[in-house]
């Protein structure tokens, strides 16, 4: 008798239903994920028919919004990076030392994320009222010119890369720095050599959140900075401007060349990004 | 090279060149065929002040300017003539009247202010101390004829209104056609007295001036006007600029007598700073662009809702002049401004889908049970405001209301909203419509709680005040007032009340 043992066949029973319990978890997350990027390819696909080639050719042909996204594009880049140099030196020292008033430095750094747009751009402005203000201004024009774009923008974006690395920091084990530590590193070099390389998808997370926000920021730069033409109008501004007045066609032309633009350097950096400078893949 | 070094340096020098390539903008390079030389017609009366100016600003700026002097009226004829030249500055502003109406000028920039006196020769050997001597039969006098000059036209009407024109029009001994014949004549003692400019009496040191209560009120303009047909307005302009500033040309004007105008501080490159409310963008924007162009100035333009305008207005901003939505939101901070100009005006409208299929025609219509309203929220938007009142007058609030889905801060959102098909009327400025014209249905409300007045008032404490007066200009002009009514608004540009 060769039939199939019964133990075998539970086993072999036991390993389909495995296998079956698996393809249903499987789909059913790739349902759930799906449905999200589903949503948001049909956004897309909706704006599209809000507008027409032509009138992505005409916000292309413009050179108001030519220069409305070159500033887009570097002052986000600006600002992502002067966010990184702030925000890694403040999640670390967050995340390793503990000190008194730490409590009220934690809930210091939320205060951009849970503020109102319209009220940070306002507090920017009477800052810049104020004698240091004023004497700032002697010196580099802040209010209504270009810095002010790329200060509105640091902001509420360093606070988002400031919460992103705190997480990183906080899951990194202490445990590689201490043992480099021990091994004759510097707390610099332990920094530099070990917790970075550590920290490096958070980092390029951090800075490509806080470039998004900086893209997307318009609340702040219209109090701050105003929406002069040629001057300090981004592209947020300009779909602000052009929603106002209740043309949609350009408004939605302009988003998608900002989804377009936003898309094109999120994929750069997540190929090119840090692996270069760290001479090695994520 | 350790990556750490590498990050660092990467980064850093990332920085630099973003915010190298941030501050290298190549519209901002100035143009080298701007340093053509300015020609200037210049009223020889004002010959001192305006040279000591012309060379300062030569030395400053490298453009050199060349000065024609002659008569006003000489100068006139001259430029009407020849039809070049960059600039006119004439003795008074009866010139400036008459090259406006020749159709040869443009912006006049205002230098200094003249009141008509009783010229005497000096040490006034017939003891003329007020206008009442000028009615003794022992004195005669020469006069600006009336139908001819400006201090002519004005005093007399003075006069007139003081009572004294019967009494001293037979001690007139001769009509001159202009002012400085007058001066000429006391100068020469042929007459014993004149009524000329302060700033005529001046320019004479043989002559005095006797002031008379009763003319003070008959000011006379000395400006400098941009001609037609200058064709590097810009560099004009700045030059006029220069003149008529507070801290560069005036200050030599006032040495020479005249009393001088309140000036702009002299900048290189003004920058000012706009407020307006959201809706006047449209009808504004393309003023704002030809301004910039001719003037060489930047204008700083801050569009938002009139409530969050006024509230950084309170928080010690000063703009350089303010477009507000509405007059209910110019005079709660009025003391920050000279008085407003009301512009134009929009009709509040209901605003439907394509065809209004619900068939609504009134503001009681849209109490109408199962419709969906959008209105503007009362506390954060002028238009909410004005909802509210309006609805509040026709006794429709609560059943309006009862059907209101959405209640927005801007009148942007509404429209938006109601294209996107989830509203089926909104209540907003037909000004606010003119973006989707021939896409949605408006109905015109006829109520007078309706109307929204759009008023422009320069800074009381404006740096640049008479650049924005100068900006006001353009906006009541025939071309700004097309773009106006172009966006939905109506046209009204009423002058602020005395």
């Amino acid at each position: 008798m060769t039939s199939p043992s019964p133990a075998h066949d539970e086993r072999g029973n036991d390993a389909r239903r495995l296998r079956h319990s698996d393809r249903t978890f499987l789909i059913c997350f790739s349902v759930l994920a799906g449905s999200y990027l589903l949503l948001l390819v049909s956004t897309l696909v909706a704006d599209l028919f809000y507008t027409s080639p032509g009138h992505l050719w005409h916000a292309l042909q413009s050179a108001e919004i030519r220069y409305a996204i070159r500033l887009s594009l570097l002052s986000c880049t600006l600002t992502a990076l002067l966010s990184l140099w702030v925000a890694v030196p403040i999640a670390y020292l967050m995340a390793r030392l503990k000190f008194p008033g730490k409590g009220l430095a934690d809930a210091l750094l939320d205060i951009p994320i849970v503020l109102p747009p319209l009220v940070i751009g306002l507090s920017l402005l009477i800052l810049f009222q104020t004698p240091p203000g004023r004497a700032v201004e002697r010196w580099i024009p802040v209010t209504y010119a270009v810095p002010s774009v790329i200060l509105a923008q640091f902001m509420v974006a360093c606070a988002f890369a400031v919460r992103t690395l705190r997480a990183t920091f906080d899951q990194i084990s202490p445990r590689h720095e201490q043992v480099a530590l021990t091994l004759g590193c510097s707390r610099s070099q332990a920094f530099w050599m070990v917790v970075l390389p550590e920290a490096r998808r958070g980092v390029l997370t951090a800075g490509t959140l806080a470039w998004a926000r900086a893209l997307g920021e318009f609340g702040p730069i219209l109090v701050f900075s105003g929406a002069t033409r040629f001057k300090t109008e981004v592209l947020s501004t300009t779909v602000f401007l052009e929603l106002s007045v209740g043309n949609l066609e350009a408004a939605v032309a302009v988003s998608l060349l900002m989804v377009a633009a936003a898309v094109a350097v999120l994929l750069l950096i997540r190929t090119q990004g840090l692996d270069s400078a760290l001479g090695r893949p994520l | 090279m350790n990556p750490a070094r590498k990050i660092v340096a990467g980064s850093l020098l990332a920085i630099v060149v973003l915010t190298a390539l941030l501050f290298w903008n190549p519209r901002n390079r100035p143009s080298e065929a701007a340093r053509r030389p300015l020609l200037v017609y210049c009223a020889a009366g004002l010959k001192s002040p305006v040279e000591t100016v012309a060379r300062e600003y030569e030395q400053i700026t490298g453009v050199s300017v060349q000065l024609q002097f002659g008569g006003s009226g000489l100068l006139l004829n001259n430029l009407r003539v020849a039809r070049r030249g960059d600039l006119f500055l004439a003795a008074d502003s009866s010139f400036l009247d008459a090259a406006r109406s020749n159709g040869v000028l443009a912006e006049v920039i205002p230098l200094a202010r003249m009141t008509p006196v009783i010229a005497v020769p000096r040490g006034n050997p017939r003891q003329i101390t007020s206008l009442r001597d000028l009615e003794r039969p022992d004195v005669q006098i020469a006069y600006a004829n009336p139908e001819a000059t400006a201090i002519g036209r004005v005093t007399r009407q003075a006069l007139e209104r003081s009572g004294d024109w019967a009494a001293i029009q037979p001690r007139i001994k001769v009509l001159k056609p202009t002012v400085n014949d007058v001066a000429n004549d006391v100068k020469l003692g042929t007459v014993d007295a004149g009524i000329i400019w302060d700033a005529t009496v001046a320019q004479y040191p043989e002559l005095e001036a006797v002031h008379a209560p009763q003319l003070d009120g008959s000011v006379g303009d000395v400006g400098i006007g941009v001609l037609t047909f200058c064709d590097q307005p810009a560099q004009a302009l700045k030059f006029a600029r220069f003149l008529g500033a507070r801290d560069r040309g005036l200050p030599a004007f006032a040495r020479a007598g005249f009393s001088v105008v309140e000036g702009d501080v002299w900048k290189e490159r003004p920058e000012v700073v706009l407020y307006s409310g959201g809706v006047n963008r449209v009808a504004i924007e393309e003023t704002v662009r030809l301004f910039e162009q001719r003037e060489g100035v930047t204008v700083n333009r801050i569009y938002n809702g009139c409530g969050i305008l006024t509230a950084q207005i309170r928080a010690g901003q000063r703009p350089d002049a303010y477009f507000a939505c509405d007059v209910s939101f110019m005079t709660n901070v009025a003391s920050h401004f000279r008085p407003a100009r009301e512009l134009a005006d929009t009709r509040m409208v209901i605003l439907t889908a394509p065809g209004n299929p619900k068939g609504l025609r009134s503001l009681a219509d849209l109490a109408r049970p199962g419709l969906a309203v959008g209105v503007a929220n009362e506390q954060q938007s002028a238009l909410g405001a004005l909802t509210a009142r309006l609805l509040r007058a026709e006794a429709l609030l609560s059943n309006v209301m009862a059907n209101v889905r959405v209640q927005t801060p801007t009148a942007d959102l509404l429209v938006n909203q109601l294209r996107t098909g989830s509203l089926d009327a909104v209540l907003v400025y037909a000004a606010n419509a003119s973006g989707v014209k021939g896409v949605l249905d408006a109905v015109e409300l006829p109520q007078p709680q309706a109307l929204a007045v759009q008023p422009y008032a320069v800074g009381r404490s404006s740096e640049n005040a008479q650049l924005m007066t100068r900006f006001l200009e353009d906006l009541r002009s025939p071309a700004s007032r097309q773009r106006f009514e172009q966006s939905g608004f109506h046209w009204r540009d009423v002058p602020p009340a005395p």
